[in-house]
């Protein structure tokens, strides 16, 4: 899960980088207003922690400019600024969620996922699919009753999967929620990735489709899962 | 006059007051004129009275001894007159007048007391130069007469007096309606309103107050305002460091391993010597006010600079940032030395925050056609044009800087300049050419302080 958080302030900035990590996300981290929306025009993201007060240009012209592009990820307003105007006018600008400085860092997590699963279009905090739970909030895993032992990125890519059920994606889609800018690749890390997954769960439950990419399939009647396109888009 | 005395009753007295005197005094003058017409008009009488008993006694008083005139009139028992033949004998008088002379003057116009009564007597020789005769008129009658008509003139105002003031309180309490109205206008209002006074149908006389009243009623409000600004300006800056702290301490709990752990907590140790130095600035800020009432003395700026620099030099010298005070005579500012010291510690400060580490920090004391000036220039990445203008305003930080500033500094550095009379000036570094030192140092920046000397 890709996040990009928009925050001039070095320190928090890097507080909220580090605990977005300890979470699970890959976190690509913009200091002004003008690289974050040349970011957000060019890389995908799960969705985006964004600061008002930014130099160069401001919090509130970056999600209109992302708006305009009719982009409907997730935002999460994280300023000081906290009269009940200034709310109105964050999320009016088009931002998913408000949240004032200073923030509890479960909270902006639990924010986030919140976001995330409303932007698959799911409502259950927990994915169940093929008999297999995932709860992005506790990290956990549980086929069969028991608890699966994920590492971080397989985790990152067995959500991401499950988030798009019924839909391929791509190696580089799944690389790209799995690494933040900077971070090194390491080539066939998917696919070593994917391997582990079939093995800790079962081989069945991702397929794939050569020379495109993995999916696993939709459960019908779970509602979770299904890609719905989010009702924002139009 | 009591401090807190009624306008209106001081109206009223002076008012009332004034009409008495003048009243008074229009009597006064009218008593003393109409004693001297009747003086006038009396002796003329007498006079005329006297020329008639002189033709008088040429035909008939040889034949008259010792005779007794008839009254004519209520006021004739106040005229009296005698004819003396030969000048001392008794040969007519009037039945009121006294026996002895009426005056001893033979011509002419004279006052007498007889058996206590006060005459005015005019005294002739009649043609023959045979009879003496006195004609004389009580005083007291003129004195009547004259105190009559003043005092007739004074009967009115007596009783107007009373009306006159009734009167002039309604009118008084008429005119100072508006004022009454305004009182009760301010007394009515909100503690905390500063909406402005109407003036619509005030007096002439109390508009500028009310206008005087309205700006300053602006003035509080606009101060009001900048104070409220300042405090949630203030309160916003200091929750970004609050919430750094705060995620990096969940960071740290959070923490999977030691590394992580001592990373975060360091950070949040680094966010609350930024919260503390913010919090310093602040204070500054607000006591810059009350500072700048305390005691102006000439102060010795290139010492205090000396001071400065030696305190802050120690911490410039880890960063690898050397502070250099130029040569140049000692200038004496009038000014707050402890105001002078926050000043030259902010500006220093700031440069040595953003100079790059092995280049140096230059400090200028020096005298200019009557005027003195400090300068404080780095070799940083300075400001472009645009973003140098707004500076000095609270909390701004341009882009690029480190975010450990407070973003309060100049606005500490222009406040104490102002209350100095001095002027800021914040400027790329360039030689007195105009040519840039070289060219690392094109982006430098230097802030002059000029002080009135």
């Amino acid at each position: 899960m890709r996040v990009l958080l928009i925050e001039d302030d070095a320190l928090l900035g890097d507080a909220i980088q580090a605990g977005l990590k300890q979470s699970g996300y890959a976190v690509d981290w913009m200091k002004d207003g003008v690289s974050a929306d040349q970011a957000l025009g060019t890389e995908p993201y799960a969705a985006v922690v964004l600061d008002l007060g930014l130099p160069r240009m401001s919090g509130l012209e970056v999600l209109r400019r992302l708006r305009s592009r009719n982009v409907p990820t997730p935002v999460l307003i994280l300023t000081a600024m906290d009269t009940v105007d200034d709310r109105i006018r964050g999320l009016d600008a088009g931002a998913d969620d408000y949240l004032v400085k200073p923030f509890d860092m479960g909270e902006l997590t639990a924010r986030l996922r919140a976001l995330v699963r409303r932007a698959a279009g799911t409502t259950a905090p927990v994915l169940r699919i093929a008999g297999v739970e995932l709860e992005p909030a506790a990290h956990s895993v549980v086929w069969r009753d028991h608890s699966i032992e994920l590492a971080a990125k397989e985790f990152a890519v067995l959500h991401a999967l499950m988030l798009n059920a019924g839909r391929v994606l791509s190696r580089g889609q799944i690389e790209e929620q799995l690494y933040s800018w900077g971070e090194e690749v390491e080539s066939n890390a998917v696919e070593v990735y994917i391997h582990h997954l079939r093995r800790k769960l079962f081989p069945e439950l991702i397929e794939t489709i050569r020379g495109v990419g993995y999916l696993i399939q939709a459960e019908k009647n779970t509602g979770a899962g299904k890609h719905i396109p989010d009702e924002r888009d139009a | 006059m009591h401090r807190h005395g009624s306008l209106k009753r001081r109206l009223l007295v002076l008012t009332l007051a004034t009409v008495v005197l003048v009243w008074i005094g229009t009597a006064a003058f009218t008593f003393y004129d109409a004693r001297h017409e009747f003086d006038e008009i009396l002796d003329a009488h007498l006079a005329q009275s006297a020329s008639l008993l002189v033709v008088q006694s040429s035909h008939d008083l040889g034949e008259v001894e010792t005779e007794h005139a008839p009254l004519l009139h209520k006021y004739s028992r106040r005229v009296a007159f005698q004819v003396w033949g030969a000048g001392h004998v008794l040969r007519l008088h009037s039945v009121n007048a006294p026996s002895q002379p009426l005056a001893d003057r033979e011509q002419g116009f004279s006052n007498s007391v007889i058996d206590g009564i006060r005459w005015r007597v005019f005294s002739t020789w009649d043609e023959s130069g045979n009879n003496l005769i006195h004609v004389a008129e009580r005083s007291e009658v003129r004195d009547e007469l004259a105190s009559s008509i003043a005092g007739n003139l004074m009967k009115p105002l007596l009783i107007s007096l009373p009306l006159l003031a009734i009167l002039l309180w309604v009118a008084v309490t008429r005119s100072l309606h508006p004022l009454v109205r305004l009182a009760g206008e301010v007394a009515r209002r909100e503690p905390g309103s500063l909406a402005p006074l109407d003036a619509g149908n005030a007096p002439r006389e109390v508009v500028p107050l009310i206008e005087r009243l309205n700006q300053l009623f602006v003035r509080i409000e606009a101060s009001l305002q900048k104070e409220r600004r300042f405090t949630a300006d203030a309160a916003h800056e200091l929750r970004t460091p609050v919430a750094a702290i705060k995620a990096q301490a969940q960071v740290a709990r959070a923490a999977a391993g030691d590394e992580e752990r001592i990373h975060a907590l360091d950070n949040a140790i680094l966010g609350c010597d930024r919260a503390s130095h913010l919090i310093e600035q602040l204070l500054t800020l607000a006591r810059v006010d009350t500072l700048g009432d305390g005691a102006i003395e000439s102060c010795p700026l290139r010492a205090i600079a000396a001071e400065v620099i030696a305190a802050i030099a120690p911490a410039a010298m880890e960063r690898g940032v050397r502070i250099e005070l130029m040569e140049g005579n000692e200038m004496t500012v009038r000014g707050n030395p402890v105001l002078l010291r926050i000043l030259l510690r902010n500006l220093i400060d700031n440069a040595v925050r953003h100079t790059p580490s092995g280049t140096s920090v230059r400090v200028g004391v020096s005298g200019e056609s009557g005027r003195i000036r400090l300068s404080v220039s780095d070799n940083g990445p300075g400001i472009p044009e645009a973003d140098r203008v707004r500076l000095s305003e609270r909390f701004y930080r341009p882009l690029g800087t480190s975010a450990s500033g407070s973003g309060l500094g100049l606005s500490i550095v222009k406040r104490i300049a102002e209350t100095h009379g001095a002027t800021l000036q914040v400027e790329s570094r360039k030689n007195e050419s105009g040519q840039i030192d070289t060219p690392e140092d094109n982006k430098g920046l230097r802030v002059t302080v000029m002080f009135k000397s």
